[in-house]
């Protein structure tokens, strides 16, 4: 108690330099629950884009059409049965269910063409389970059995079409022979997905099942459950109650290589705190130093007194502790300021990326809001005090080696 | 002698009668050959064993007009295509069965073209890769009727439509073809879709008699989906049934 309230005195002489000592620390963890803020709000708004516009809370697929499902093949689809069905509806947390079938399409407007993918959705159930229509900006969802077809908005410009327009959509049936659709754009949306508003063309799917020769076969069912945790669960469980070669995969599994990149972010953010914490730490390095040279004189003494060498380190350390708290505390409350304001505002992803609709492979546009964590805060403290309690150690030691006589007549 | 002279007219009618029945009869087996008979006897006549030829594909394409010169050598089965003008010159392909490569020289690059790629355009022109792979016989893929016979461009033709055969992995689901009825070369193609959409149309402009067959020298494809697009195909030069090495259809000769 005694060596703390020592290490608190101390803390008080030169209240100045512990003030900007810590503020360098604060500052670290700012720029740390900024960034960590920044990540979390961009993977949330990416997961949910995701769930919500392309993959569901989890699927229901063929293992081997799951493996190519990129390439858009017409092999190994799903034949819809009251079997399956009657699973699915089993499941607990169950919202919504729908089927889909994706398809490659040769997106064709009379002079140029473009390789987009064409999905087929069930117009009466597709809206419970995803948030297409909420992203219109002009016309309405197809109809089912019709040949209305909508697009993103940015597509539709791309390609010189307009509401009303008819499309031609190349297609080829499984038997790799030509088939085409003159779809009516009766749709544009514009999503918060990036992907979906550049290359994803949305028909009624019996149309396209029959245009494709597939009868009534789909590429996947794709669930909405109540939260994206059941979804982890629920894919657990069906997967075990569905027969090879069905499996289900949940959000997860579809978002595999955004969490491989969020898993590379979170590296990265680490290696930024360790980067700015050390040099935070030559800063309390410094600090300590200046203090021990100050009070050289009164080290001596202390130990002539009788003070041990590690009692000596221990009010060096507590000392720097000390430090470390009130940057912490400074850093946390700035930090919390600083989200609040992120959060409040949002930051528009286009404007630092130039305008362009680079996202760094995140499936987001527009504003992206802060993420919060709690045991992000508790992480980045603990670490503040960490780091300042083990750069103090070395000054410390060196000072309290110092020999008593020499010390006292330090000059 | 009067018995001698009736004998050998009667010998002589009977060779008249024999030979008008023959006649007529071949007439009518003409008249009457089959839809697949005709689409084979076509193929033979365009079927190359091995050949070398020189050509060049004019490319209109909204507007814009590139000529494009090329070599080729191929067998039944395999070609290698080199282009010489100078925009292009030295970029290869090589078709391998059912594979084709490109060489870029400036990159000196060599790519398989597969997938998507394979619907595009070869080098910008209304033929496709796809196009060009098929190259399995007309009469497997397709059930031949024959519609009539027709006078296309000043030649007596027979006018004939193919429909896939159910389960054939093939491009076009309905194709409808003009061949010469005397010199059994395509005037005219017409590919569609199974919707019923015209995808692409082909028309022989020109055909000449080389090594004592009726051979397409002048062609003009056109991908209907496009406005504004055509490509011509006219052989320069063409040798047939020359000799060709082993190595000539070898990705190393391609670099």
């Amino acid at each position: 108690m005694f060596l703390f309230r020592m290490a608190l005195k101390n803390l008080n002489r030169h209240r100045r330099r512990t003030f900007i000592t810590a503020l360098i620390i604060a500052f670290a963890i700012l720029i740390y629950i900024l960034t960590e803020g920044l990540m979390l709000g961009m993977t949330e708004m990416s997961f949910s884009n995701i769930i919500n516009l392309e993959s569901g809370h989890l699927q229901v697929a063929n293992q081997n059409y799951w493996d190519e499902r990129k390439e858009l093949p017409l092999k190994n689809l799903i034949e819809p049965s009251e079997e399956i069905e009657r699973k699915i509806e089993a499941l607990s947390g169950l919202q919504a269910y729908t089927k889909r079938l994706n398809f490659s399409v040769n997106l064709n407007n009379g002079i140029d063409e473009l390789p987009v993918k064409g999905v087929g959705i069930n117009p009466e159930q597709d809206g419970a389970v995803f948030e297409l229509q909420k992203h219109l900006v002009e016309g309405r969802m197809p109809q089912a059995e019709s040949s209305e077809i909508i697009m993103g908005a940015k597509l539709a410009e791309l390609m010189d079409f307009e509401l009303g327009d008819y499309a031609v959509m190349l297609i080829r049936t499984p038997d790799k022979t030509f088939n085409t659709i003159d779809g009516e754009i009766v749709g544009l949306f514009n999503t918060p997905h990036p992907s979906l508003n550049e290359n994803n063309v949305f028909i009624p799917l019996t149309t396209a099942q029959s245009r494709l020769d597939i009868d009534n076969q789909i590429t996947n069912y794709v669930l909405r459950m109540e939260s994206q945790d059941s979804g982890l669960t629920a894919a657990e469980e069906l997967d075990r109650n569905l027969e090879a070669p069905l499996a289900a995969y949940s959000w997860k599994d579809t978002a595999e290589s955004l969490v491989t990149m969020i898993e590379m972010q979170t590296i990265e953010t680490q290696v930024i705190l360790a980067i700015i914490l050390t040099l935070a730490a030559v800063g309390i390095i410094n600090t300590i130093i200046l203090a021990a040279l100050e009070r050289m004189e009164e080290l001596g003494m202390m130990k002539a007194l009788g003070l041990h060498e590690r009692e000596i380190v221990y009010i060096f350390m507590g000392e720097a502790a000390g430090i470390g708290f009130i940057g912490g505390v400074m850093g946390i409350i700035l930090g919390v300021v600083g989200l609040f304001i992120f959060n409040y505002y949002g930051l528009d992803i286009s404007a630092f990326t130039g305008g362009g609709d680079v996202t760094y492979g995140f499936p987001i546009s527009g504003t992206v809001y802060a993420g919060w964590e709690l045991s992000s805060f508790i992480f980045v403290f603990v670490y503040g005090m960490v780091v300042s309690i083990l750069a103090s150690f070395f000054p410390a030691f060196w000072a309290a080696r110092k020999d008593p006589v020499k010390a006292i007549y330090h000059r | 002698m009067k018995l001698r002279a009736n004998k050998i007219l009667n010998l002589t009618f009977f060779i008249i009668i024999i030979t008008v029945v023959l006649f007529s009869q071949q007439i009518s087996a003409g008249e009457q050959l089959g839809a697949e008979e005709i689409i084979n006897r076509r193929d033979d006549n365009e079927y190359i064993i091995t050949a070398y030829s020189e050509a060049q594909m004019i490319i209109k394409s909204g507007g814009r007009t590139q000529v494009k010169e090329m070599r080729a050598w191929q067998d039944q089965s395999n070609s290698l295509a080199e282009f010489t003008n100078p925009r292009d010159r030295g970029t290869k392909f090589l078709k391998r069965d059912d594979d084709i490569w490109m060489f870029f020289p400036e990159a000196e690059d060599l790519v398989k073209i597969s997938g998507h790629m394979l619907e595009q355009g070869m080098m910008g022109s209304d033929f496709s890769y796809q196009d060009i792979l098929e190259s399995d016989k007309l009469t497997d893929l397709y059930d031949f009727e024959l519609l009539g016979e027709v006078e296309y461009q000043g030649r007596p033709a027979y006018k004939l439509e193919g429909v896939k055969v159910p389960g054939k992995e093939v491009s076009y689901y309905r194709r409808i073809v003009w061949i010469d009825k005397e010199r059994f070369v395509g005037l005219r193609e017409e590919l569609y879709a199974e919707s019923g959409r015209l995808l692409k149309e082909a028309e022989v402009l020109e055909v000449e008699e080389i090594d004592g067959r009726w051979y397409p020298v002048h062609t003009v494809m056109e991908n209907k989906l496009r406005e504004n697009t055509s490509t011509e195909f006219v052989v320069k030069e063409i040798d047939f049934n020359i000799e060709i090495d082993d190595s000539m259809f070898t990705l190393e000769r391609l670099r």
